[in-house]
């Protein structure tokens, strides 16, 4: 190994700052990813630093270490079994005592360590003093006072970090010390445990065992299920004493030591007037005025990135476009300069003008939005409404999301904390009218039909939307959600911060989608220079023609909008011949809804399909796509049925 | 006089002190032992700081049966109302 190459990984609560440090230390040497296998974000980034290398994690966010998130486990188990050279804790010191049950945790791991008192500009606004020194001497391992967001403490604690290294001083932490009838188990198992080969720290899994970590057991039952027998025993004794569960009695035994501790180190003298952010706080998450406000916030942000993205959409299309002739004369008009042009470059063009004037300003406001605090609001605002489709509060930003587009929809059901929660809202999100649909929607019902319908697909929408995320909820098997949130307080977001996570999910998006859309746009023009199309067509015809009520000519449109749903349209117009859809003769009233119904629900689009695959693999990914398929046809031809008896 | 209720009857401003956190509602409430494992949100509960003897506070809740807003340990938490049907409080009335 290399002498020079360190590992540091930051860890701590959610919203105490930490992406901030993050950023501070490594700057744009940043590489996110996933986890491996997971689909919980890692973010890495590199700096240098007296001669050494540092490679810096930022684990996920998370309260505990133990497996009631994915964010958990893979916490501790990069932290348990990787073992970093450093740990840095970062820690709110305007909420210490949850801060420090976490701290406790992570020193049960035995890990060399140093905390990061951060946001001590907060603390100090509400009125709490921290002697930090005292802290240091309590927990005994080295503190630094931080104010993340103008950086002050930074280089101290990054010399602090590798002077604890250098010295290799051995950390003796002060050990949650839990009462006698615990430590006294924890003994013996641990005893037990170091006499065998196992990947965690004994005394770890110790605590671990009597908590009931099934985790954790499931690694020793391979070795030693005599030990599991006996914290099962050891743990019901524990039980028997207290009468609550033994991981409650633990849990709520490691509180009492973070209360004592930081009842000992800090002073608090609130202030008398309630501050700015607490009044924001009490009118945004009003009973009554909380609605208004948030309708208000969406409808003003919808429409400034609408406007926004439609002048420089169009802009940046007009601006591509204009290099076509130069294209036909560098690759002629034959077939390579169609599929050049046609495939490669019109797709690349379809991307760009959606990326950049609809996603970046759109991913920039919602990073904002989560930064400030506001965006944990909502979800309270939300929770109720959302538990009628089998979600919790948390949903309602994804599903949010997917109203611009479905790509960062998907990708948001990250914030869900399991694997299922993550699955139906997802789901969810791929039945949400994105910008595309609305396109449809409004381009072609609302314009040629009547405004009123047009409403009357979104509430469709809205309305299959309730039915499926029931059914999907019913079917999934598991626990039912619940919402379980903090609210932290509302503060200025840390413009650079925002920034860059705009620019890695953009850059995220565009990794993703765009080579898709790319291959998409070529098997489409291949197949339309083999004159396939209209076979095409005529093979689809039973489907359109007899079971939906459409033209032939509507199956061709439909396949172009896997690449983007508004190219359903596009192709429409090109294909009719005219974009006055009021004068094709077998495309009425009738038609066009149906048309609509079944471009709205069919299928995620290709770029949604590869977030689907990405985030939960292509069994899930294809399931979904080929159920939205079936499900809108059968959706489209009873619409058809009901609509002749109308019209 | 002392009564226990669960947090969810709790009126805005009231605080209590949380005696246990059940897996069911009514019958089968309280000290499920080991059977109480299972249930994940009741740990991730715990994890957040509502522990057995802790002081909550209902701040308020959201219209409509929706969610609360407690205080707990300097912290503010949001708390889906099945779940704080769930938690069990003594208090003085």
């Amino acid at each position: 190994m290399n002498r020079n190459k360190l590992t540091i990984a930051l860890a701590g609560n959610a919203n105490v700052g930490k992406s901030v440090i993050f950023n501070q230390l490594t700057g744009l040497h940043q590489h996110i990813g996933n986890w491996p296998g997971k689909t919980v974000e890692k973010a890495e980034g590199t700096l240098h630093f007296k001669g050494y290398t540092i490679d810096v994690i930022d684990l996920p966010g998370i309260y505990s270490l133990s497996t009631f998130s994915i964010e958990e486990l893979v916490s501790r188990e990069y932290i348990a079994v990787e073992r970093p050279n450093m740990v840095i804790n970062i820690v709110d010191a305007s909420l210490l005592e949850r801060n420090l049950s976490f701290t406790l945790q992570l020193l049960e791991l035995e890990t060399p360590m140093i905390m990061a008192l951060n946001q001590m500009d907060m603390a100090k606004k509400k009125g709490i003093k921290i002697d930090y020194k005292k802290l240091e001497k309590l927990l005994g391992i080295p503190v630094i006072p931080t104010v993340a967001l103008s950086g002050k403490g930074i280089y101290a604690l990054l010399e602090k970090a590798i002077e604890t290294i250098e010295k290799k001083v051995n950390v003796k932490p002060l050990k949650a010390q839990y009462g006698k009838e615990i430590e006294e188990r924890i003994e013996r198992i641990s005893n037990l445990v170091e006499k065998i080969q196992f990947k965690y720290p004994a005394r770890w899994a110790a605590i671990k065992f009597l908590e009931g970590d099934k985790e954790v057991e499931k690694e020793l039952l391979k070795i030693s299920p005599e030990i599991v027998a006996t914290a099962e025993k050891l743990a019901g004794e524990i039980e028997k004493i207290h009468g609550h569960s033994c991981s409650t009695v633990i849990t709520s035994e490691r509180y009492d030591v973070a209360s004592r501790v930081s009842r000992e180190v800090q002073e608090i003298t609130p202030p008398i007037k309630p501050p700015m952010r607490e009044k924001i706080h009490t009118l945004t998450t009003h009973k009554i005025l909380g609605y208004p406000i948030m309708a208000v916030s969406m409808l003003a942000i919808f429409y400034s990135i609408f406007t926004f993205g439609d002048y420089t959409s169009y802009l940046i299309g007009d601006s591509l476009f204009g290099l076509k002739p130069i294209f036909e004369g560098l690759f002629g008009t034959g077939v390579v300069g169609k599929l050049v042009w046609g495939g490669v470059m019109e797709g690349i063009i379809g991307g760009v003008t959606v990326a950049l004037p609809y996603i970046l300003p759109f991913y920039f406001i919602l990073y904002f939005l989560e930064d400030s605090g506001y965006l944990s609001r909502i979800a309270f605002l939300m929770d109720n409404i959302m538990h009628k489709i089998g979600l919790h509060g948390k949903a309602f930003i994804p599903v949010m999301l997917g109203l611009g587009c479905n790509v960062p929809g998907c990708l948001g059901c990250r914030i869900m904390e399991t694997e299922r929660e993550r699955l139906l809202t997802a789901f969810v999100v791929t039945l949400v009218p994105c910008a595309a649909t609305t396109v449809i929607i409004l381009g072609l019902v609302g314009a040629f039909v009547s405004i009123q319908w047009a409403l009357a697909l979104y509430i469709i929408n809205l309305l299959i939307i309730f039915l499926l995320g029931r059914l999907a909820f019913k079917a999934l098997p598991g626990e039912p959600t619940a919402l379980i949130m903090e609210m932290s307080d509302y503060r200025m977001p840390h413009l650079r911060t925002v920034l860059k996570q705009t620019w890695f999910r953009l850059a995220e998006f565009v990794k993703m989608a765009f080579p898709l859309i790319i291959v998409g746009s070529l098997v489409i023009k291949i197949i339309e220079i083999l004159n396939l199309l209209k076979p095409i067509a005529n093979f689809l015809s039973p489907v359109t023609v007899t079971w939906l009520g459409l033209p032939a000519i509507t199956g061709i449109a439909l396949i172009f909008g896997v690449l983007r749903k508004e190219l359903t349209l596009i192709m429409l117009a090109t294909l009719l011949g005219t974009a006055n859809f009021a004068e094709v003769p077998d495309f009425g009233p009738v038609q066009m809804i149906v048309f609509t119904l079944v471009a709205m629900l069919y299928i995620p689009c290709i770029a949604t399909i590869a977030a689907l695959v990405r985030e939960f693999g292509w069994k899930k990914a294809y399931l979904i796509t080929v159920f939205e398929i079936v499900f809108a046809i059968l959706v489209g031809g009873i619409a058809f049925r009901l609509l002749i008896l109308v019209y | 006089m002392m009564m226990e209720l669960r947090l969810s009857d709790l009126r805005n401003g009231e605080s209590g002190i949380i005696t246990s956190i059940g897996v069911g509602r009514g019958r089968d409430r309280g000290h499920g032992g080991r059977a109480r494992r299972g249930w994940r949100f009741g740990k991730r509960l715990e994890d957040m700081g509502l522990t057995p003897g802790t002081k909550v506070t209902v701040v308020k809740s959201a219209p409509l049966n929706g969610p609360l807003e407690v205080y707990v340990r300097g912290s503010r938490l949001a708390i889906g109302r099945g779940m704080a049907e769930r938690i069990f409080v003594e208090l003085k009335r």
